[in-house]
């Protein structure tokens, strides 16, 4: 039975818990949901443009910003920039993240930060359609 | 030097190629609408940068 019949015939519930695994690895991993799924040239696809906005973001001097709780401005930037996932935690941890607010590319990094992990999340939603046989 | 229209042009590539893989299905309607936006992209910019020209 085709997946998408397969998909349609079960269970939502059952539908949904199986989203999960591939909604968390596409977050981790930008890509990686779709591969889980057979759609291998997007997952491809997908991964380096994400991987491209943040590396150049990053190249620009753009910053990471913190979660803070007391700014709701820098909260919402933290919390898109960490769509992106994995890197995210990797370029922090590495201490590359810290950007240079004096840098005329600081706003451009900063967006292109922004952006690549605003484009994953739109990326795991779309995982998530798949998965539950709404999208092919 | 930093090329701002470079910066944009880099910007609206990468997007349109996410945009069109998210909201279309197959491969010409992809490719189409990749094009048609960046070309919305670039051009907004150039639209709103004519505006503000005018302003200090």
């Amino acid at each position: 039975m085709p997946t998408k019949q397969r998909a349609r015939s079960a269970r939502p519930d059952e539908n949904v818990a199986a989203a999960i695994p591939a909604c968390v690895s596409g977050w981790l991993v930008p890509g990686l949901g779709h591969f889980m799924l057979g759609k291998r040239g997007r997952a491809l696809i997908f991964f380096g443009v994400v991987m491209s906005m943040f590396l150049l973001g990053l190249s620009m001097e753009g910053a990471l910003v913190a979660l803070d709780r007391s700014d709701l401005l820098q909260l919402l930037g933290g919390l898109a920039e960490l769509g992106v996932g994995l890197p995210y935690f990797v370029v922090d941890l590495l201490g590359r993240g810290d950007g240079n607010v004096t840098a005329v590319t600081y706003e451009y990094g900063y967006t292109f930060l922004i952006v690549a992990g605003l484009l994953n999340m739109l990326i795991v939603l779309d995982v998530f359609d798949i998965a539950v046989g709404r999208k092919d | 030097m930093v090329s701002h229209f470079l910066v944009l042009s880099l910007f609206a590539f990468l997007v349109s190629i996410a945009f069109a893989l998210l909201m279309r299905d197959t491969s010409k309607e992809q490719i189409r609408f990749a094009i048609f936006s960046f070309v919305c992209f670039v051009g907004t910019a150039f639209v709103i940068g004519w505006l503000m020209y005018p302003f200090p």
